[in-house]
């Protein structure tokens, strides 16, 4: 399984933080003046597609962004600032305690089939997600953590009581799809199992039941999904007729639809593809993306085979031979950017600027290693603790590609050093089974390359190094009882000033520590045909489960 | 009784053969380093209660040999489970991609059993001649290409010409004929069919070219030249009918792997067909859906080659002395 994460979480919107964000450039909206042209169906390609239409089964963000545009949500981004915006939610307020959540709703708002959707829609979803959470509803769970209970006193008002005041609450709700109570209560009895296997799709003649701009009309599973635009829908109407996912199972088939006009638009492009689209006469966007390429050295002091790579001078020698500058030029070709913090720049305010990389210098790690004591062998090879520097590197199936480029560089630099390296492919279950192995313990690994994709806000990528992610999350084997205290922290510092400190002391600790050293953060790429205009962009893609913007403003010139 | 012994006996084979398969589909798979359910569980503040919940639903917390007994009871009442990864029964999933499988890779493979023979008879007719060498190079050309180099090839060459993803116009919205939706379903097929057809043919050409030239070198062929028969006789009625008994167990076992699909073809031409749904599902470690695919692949198998051993028993008298 990829190391991405499905869904995006939030930044915390005041206007101090937000100034920083750097996040949503690039947009290309034309705004609803003059020159919008109405109608229309877009025709999207994507190579990540839908995988259930359920949202307490679905893994991939496709589905996630086609939730986000079908059902209402109480918040959402504004990608071009990061900031929250109003959703289903028009406006809500906090108590002084941090304790009670108001959030008031669109009144007089219908489902696609005329039927009212209220706050008590959101409010039976949210409790349905509580009741079930150790179960049917376990993958959206996290997204309600420390509430104690959901109520709407009225149509229009749903409140959120917590246990304990939660710094992330609104990226936490941005992320939970309201769904029709008269569709989905069914499926709510016994032990809710129903919640699972309901598989939402639509059949001729009975779209999916939506309350977002728009209506899932059609789907055929791994081909295709249908939208059209929603009559009912409370906010602002899209310009176009609908739109169309088409799912490809390879990037060549798909960059070849695009050039011979078979679809419109596509989401992620390779960095291959993007000198032959530009030349092709398409619109190419290039903006920040969260995603980034990690080296992992085991940390786990109880590792019991290896144990020089423990020793912090090793680590620092390791990544003074790493060419980020060269992996970011080759492997990339040029569309990512060096970096160092596992809070990528493209969170905004939340990536602390004074974590930078360290130089390619191998003269420099040669003499750490030196110092360490490790002496070349007659072969070239250190020695340390009488046996070679010899390590393999477990390369999972994700990292194909780039990745592997990636690595032949960081090999060559290790090389130089003495260290001796070798890639060990496999899937991606294979992969993580490996580093955590035996039985999560994370004793045997030696090295790891692997990417992350953060979300907005930094709470999920600061998680997976806490002690509780062994055999979940973590695949260095780190864990720190004063990072998990400063994560806690941060979970409940409200105040977003002091959240920044922690989060900022936090990064630091990581990267001084080096379970991971973070070689580049991956640039988004989309493509259109010149004929659409308006989309607008995130570091997410254009299709993306932060805002319905996107394709509400799209439009044919 | 002699014919029918020999039925009973292919026969019992068959079956026993499909029951180790099915044993070892169940084993197989488990071996496969991590589950399911460590991708699953891999949400954001999942807890161990979660991870348990989805071992419960799957029946992974129970020793492997009573899941294997549980899973023989299960096939034994026809029920082949539900897919981990969708939460959708297994029979449904996987009826849907041989629907879509079919027709595409039996178009292909049957093209490529019809060209491969017919050039495999001219190029040993004509041994030696330009046709020969043309055909038997060309045949070896695309036997020796990676499906995927050419499945990319034609997709790039013809895009602009023919469909290159998925099974029909993915667009259309509203009502349409059944003519029209054939057509459009045909016109999708074109590339992938062919990629699977170019890239079997070759082996059908050169076994059929080497066992004709074998038939024709008999004495009775020589016989019927000294008869003065012309050479079309002598290749129809006296060479080809011998000729075919090795081509029958070929044709039968590519055949049976008519259902197990054309990863690399319906992964190029975005197919939803069973090879592709078989490589997910190893993927995500959907035992469920890997045992019920390699299930249907096994029993095809099996089936067609109980159908050729049969069919050589109609062909050749000698099986019956």
């Amino acid at each position: 399984m990829r190391r991405t994460m499905r869904l995006p979480a939030g930044l915390v919107a005041i206007a101090l933080l937000a100034a920083a964000c750097s996040g949503g450039g690039g947009s290309t909206s034309a705004g609803s003046s003059g020159g919008v042209k109405n109608g229309g169906t877009l025709r999207i390609g994507t190579a990540s597609g839908i995988d259930s239409l359920n949202p307490f089964v679905a893994q991939q963000q496709d589905a996630y962004s086609t939730f986000e545009y079908i059902y209402p949500f109480l918040v959402q981004y504004d990608t071009n600032n990061l900031q929250f915006t109003g959703d289903f939610a028009t406006r809500w307020n906090e108590s002084a305690d941090g304790l009670t959540w108001t959030f008031h709703t669109h009144p007089n708002a219908k489902w696609s089939d005329g039927q009212p959707l209220t706050a008590n829609d959101a409010a039976w979803t949210l409790n349905t997600i509580l009741k079930f959470s150790n179960g049917p509803t376990g993958n959206s769970a996290g997204m309600l953590a420390h509430v104690k209970s959901v109520t709407a006193p009225d149509a229009n008002t749903l409140v959120i009581t917590y246990q304990k005041p939660v710094a992330n609450v609104l990226s936490n709700l941005q992320q939970v799809a309201i769904l029709p109570e008269h569709v989905w209560q069914q499926y709510a009895t016994g032990k809710g199992t129903g919640l699972r296997t309901y598989n939402n799709q639509p059949t001729p003649g009975h779209p999916v039941v939506s309350g977002g701009p728009f209506v899932l009309v059609s789907y055929t599973p791994k081909q295709i999904a249908l939208f059209q635009r929603n009559p009912n829908f409370y906010g602002r109407k899209p310009h176009i007729d609908g739109f169309g996912l088409q799912y490809f199972a390879n990037d060549d088939a798909m960059i070849t639809a695009l050039k011979s006009h078979q679809i419109d638009a596509v989401e992620t492009v390779p960095v291959t593809s993007v000198a032959t689209l530009k030349a092709a006469g398409l619109h190419v966007y290039v903006g920040p993306g969260l995603e980034f390429h990690d080296f992992i050295i085991n940390a786990n002091p109880k590792k019991t085979t290896h144990r020089e790579l423990l020793n912090p001078l090793v680590r620092e020698a390791f990544e003074y031979a790493i060419n980020r500058q060269q992996i970011v030029k080759t492997a990339w070709l040029g569309y990512a950017q060096p970096g160092a913090s596992i809070v990528p720049p493209g969170t905004g305010a939340w990536s602390d600027p004074s974590v930078t990389p360290l130089p390619f210098d191998i003269q420099k790690a040669n003499q750490l290693l030196d110092q360490a004591g490790y002496k070349r062998g007659p072969n070239g090879i250190r020695i340390a603790d009488g046996h070679p520097m010899s390590y393999q590197v477990i390369f999972p199936n994700d990292e194909a590609g780039a990745g592997d480029r990636a690595f032949q560089i960081i090999q060559a630099g290790f090389q130089q050093i003495g260290v001796q390296l070798q890639q060990r492919p496999m899937d991606d279950t294979a992969a993580f089974n490996a580093i955590s192995a035996p039985n999560s313990t994370y004793q045997t690994f030696d090295l790891a390359m692997w990417d992350w994709v953060p979300l907005e806000d930094p709470d999920f990528i600061l998680s997976v190094l806490t002690c509780s992610q062994y055999g979940n999350w973590s695949d260095s084997g780190y864990c720190n009882p004063a990072y998990d205290k400063l994560y806690q922290e941060q979970g409940v510092a409200v105040n977003p000033k002091a959240r920044q400190q922690l989060v900022y002391q936090m990064q630091q600790m990581i990267y001084n520590a080096r379970p991971y050293i973070v070689l580049n953060y991956q640039d988004v790429i989309d493509a259109w045909w010149n004929n659409w205009t308006g989309f607008v962009e995130s570091n997410q893609n254009f299709f993306n489960p932060l805002s319905k913007q996107s394709l509400t403003e799209v439009h044919q010139t | 009784m002699r014919g029918a012994d020999y039925v009973i006996k292919r026969a019992g084979f068959a079956v026993l053969t499909i029951f180790v398969a099915i044993t070892i589909n169940f084993f197989l798979f488990r071996v496969l380093p991590g589950n399911a359910v460590a991708d699953l569980s891999r949400v954001p503040r999942a807890t161990p209660q979660l991870r348990h919940a989805l071992e419960v639903e799957f029946g992974l917390d129970k020793p492997k040999w009573e899941q294997y007994l549980i899973y023989l009871k299960q096939l034994a009442h026809g029920n082949m489970g539900v897919s981990y990864a969708t939460q959708q029964p297994v029979s449904t999933l996987l009826a849907n991609d041989l629907k879509n499988t079919i027709p595409m890779v039996a178009v292909g493979t049957i093209a490529a059993i019809l060209i491969g023979v017919l050039t495999g008879i001219l190029s040993a007719w004509r041994r030696g001649s330009a046709l020969d060498h043309l055909s038997t190079n060309l045949a070896i050309a695309f036997y020796a290409f990676p499906t995927q180099f050419l499945g990319l090839m034609l997709l790039i060459l013809f895009a602009s010409v023919l469909p290159t993803s998925g099974m029909m116009n993915p667009f259309v919205l509203g009502p349409e004929s059944l003519w029209a939706r054939l057509k459009d379903i045909g016109a999708h097929m074109i590339l992938p069919a062919l990629t699977v057809c170019l890239t079997l043919y070759g082996e059908f050409t050169l076994i059929m070219r080497s066992s004709m030239l074998e038939t024709l070198g008999e004495d009775y062929v020589l016989t019927a030249r000294a008869k003065g028969l012309p050479d079309r006789k002598i290749v129809s009625r006296h060479a080809l009918r011998n000729a075919l008994l090795p081509i029958a167990t070929v044709v039968a076992i590519s055949l049976g792997w008519i259902v197990g699909g054309a990863i690399l073809v319906e992964f190029i031409f975005t197919w939803p067909g069973i090879g592709w749904a078989m490589w997910q599902a190893i993927y995500q470690r959907d035992y469920p859906m890997l045992q019920g695919g390699f299930l249907v692949l096994a029993v095809s198998v099996i089936v067609l080659n109980f159908i050729a051993d049969l069919a050589y028993f109609r062909l050749d008298p000698r099986i019956k002395e």
